[in-house]
């Protein structure tokens, strides 16, 4: 079963050596930080990443976000040896994840966590429905022994906030994000299947597929939610949050 | 694809009416026709404060002027239209006080650099990675030279989100040097083709300064490089200071791009980067210093 969920956003700037000397939004970082360490507290069996990539696939739970593409490393044009050696993993060849899942990967290892993962990415244009029926998958019909599941869902809204923002300002995205916030603060997931698949794309909200597979797996538990963050310091939606379904035993 | 001769070696750089040898390093001074560009915004909006701007850099040393009607960043929209208005009239003025300075349009439209060669320009500068296909066919037809740039696939206009490159230089050189070879093909001359490697479009800053790095292997192509780094925020980003107080920072990229090999550097501030252009080709000695007596008394 699905024991808990945290929300993160997964903008390459979460990653320390992306951002150069200054250590920036700390507190972003922080209320990921807290996310994922309240995610791991009970010892689940089990986490599942889920982020939104150019396609549905799951990855290799050793992979690691290679930096190099956003950052390139001077003197040093091979990105798996960059990615090598930020992961520390030496001599070992590790495909690049996609960003999502990287960023994922990578705040697991922050928190010290070696136990099982997987790593599922879920395709930018899977209509709400794939997604859904993804998120249902997660929960197994027949619990194991240790049978529980934790998802960490990483995902942004919209990338068109505000004039400076990537993608300038479309003035249809403090609604949309408003409706994911309010989705996620109520645990009304099942809202988030609703969002305008169309309308999300073209605000550059990234992070919509990976939500309806939450919504898919935590939809029926009723879940209620702590935001750790909400905001938009760059012109992109990031929000942080832990979801905890009712009545699930928390040990 | 190897340069203008095929086997890497800089060629002379025909622009207009000028003739460029390789050691000669160019100052492309930016005139912008906005309201609303990133740095001084609006500073050279009134066609005469405009034509007195050009007065200045073609005394403080510019070798061309590049003078363009839509910024860069995204904001409301300046059609085909309203972009000749804002700059073809004005091209026009300046070819009439300076026949034979070299004047670019920037632009990416081949609207706009049909009526901007019609008026005077020598020199087609885009910045958006041969967006429209057909400017080349403009730049052919009028005899005029062509900036062929790297925009990593970005629309006009349009800002990097989360751009990643397995290895950003590659990614430049196969850009621009496909857009060479379809000048080449569409009948432009060899010896006015230039590629650029825009920095911060559609790169981030360590895109950019990865780029500035390896600028080598540009110049090895045998095309002359033009570089674009004028107050931009991959210098902000490196030294965390506002857009007017990059000079020191633009300078430092500015020689260190010469350096390596790069040939037009399109720049706001003309008499210093003239200065460090001018230092730079003494230290290398492509020319001598302007007055030696210290020591020779």
């Amino acid at each position: 079963m699905i024991t808990a969920a945290a929300l993160c956003p997964s903008p390459p700037l979460l990653h320390p050596a992306l951002t150069g000397r200054e250590a920036v939004l700390p507190e972003l970082r922080a209320a990921c930080a807290q996310a994922v360490s309240w995610l791991l507290r009970d010892d689940p069996g089990e986490i599942v990443v889920v982020g939104p990539a150019a396609a549905t696939a799951e990855w290799d739970a050793a992979g690691r976000l290679g930096p190099a593409a956003f950052a390139p490393v001077p003197g040093r044009t091979d990105p798996a040896f960059a990615s090598a050696t930020e992961s520390g993993h030496p001599g070992a060849r590790l495909r690049s994840l996609p960003l999502s899942l990287g960023l994922g990967a990578m705040l697991l290892d922050q928190a010290g966590y070696h136990g099982r993962r997987r790593l599922l990415a879920t395709g930018q244009d899977e209509p709400a429905s794939a997604c859904a029926g993804l998120g249902a998958s997660l929960s197994p019909a027949s619990p194991s022994a240790s049978g529980q599941t934790a998802l960490l869902v990483m995902g942004d809204g919209s990338a068109r906030r505000s004039l400076r923002a990537p993608g300038y300002l479309d003035p249809r995205a403090a609604a949309f994000d408003a409706e994911v916030e309010r989705a996620v603060r109520t645990g009304d997931l099942g809202a988030l299947l609703r969002l305008d698949q169309a309308l999300a794309r073209d605000l550059m909200a990234t992070g919509r597929p990976a939500w309806q597979v939450l919504a898919g797996a935590m939809g029926e538990l009723a879940p209620v939610a702590e935001v750790l963050y909400c905001g938009d310091p760059f012109g992109v939606a990031y929000l942080v949050a832990c979801l905890q379904p009712q009545g699930a035993r928390s040990s | 694809m190897s340069g203008a001769d095929g086997a890497g070696e800089q060629l002379d750089l025909r622009l207009g009416r000028r003739v460029f040898r390789p050691d000669q390093l160019l100052v492309m001074a930016i005139v912008n026709r906005t309201p609303d560009s990133f740095y001084r915004p609006g500073m050279t909006w009134d066609p005469a404060a405009a034509l007195e701007r050009v007065h200045t850099v073609v005394a403080e040393g510019a070798d061309i002027v590049d003078i363009g009607g839509v910024p860069a960043r995204p904001g409301d929209d300046v059609d085909v239209r309203e972009e000749i208005r804002r700059t073809v009239p004005f091209i026009a003025a300046v070819r009439d006080a300076y026949p034979e300075l070299v004047i670019s349009v920037d632009t990416w439209r081949h609207e706009v650099g049909r009526e901007a060669c019609a008026a005077g320009a020598d020199v087609l500068n885009d910045s958006w990675g041969g967006w429209d296909a057909r400017l080349a066919e403009v730049a052919a037809e009028f005899g005029a030279g062509i900036v062929c740039s790297h925009a990593g696939g970005l629309p006009p206009r349009t800002r990097p989100f989360r751009v990643a490159y397995d290895d950003v230089v590659q990614d430049v050189l196969a850009g621009t040097l496909a857009l060479a070879a379809r000048a080449v093909a569409a009948g432009v001359e060899r010896e006015r083709i230039l590629i650029d490697p825009a920095h911060d479009f559609g790169k981030n800053t360590w895109h950019s300064l990865e780029v500035t790095r390896r600028l080598a292997e540009l110049v090895g192509t045998g095309w002359p490089v033009l570089v674009s780094m004028s107050n931009k925020d991959f210098i902000g980003e490196t030294l965390d200071v506002a857009v007017d107080e990059r000079l020191a920072g633009t300078l430092a990229a500015t020689a260190v791009s010469a350096w390596l090999g790069a040939r037009v550097f399109r720049a706001h501030h003309v008499r210093e980067t003239r200065h460090v252009l001018n230092t730079v080709s003494v230290i290398r000695g492509d020319a001598p210093p302007a007055r030696v007596v210290r020591g020779l008394a």
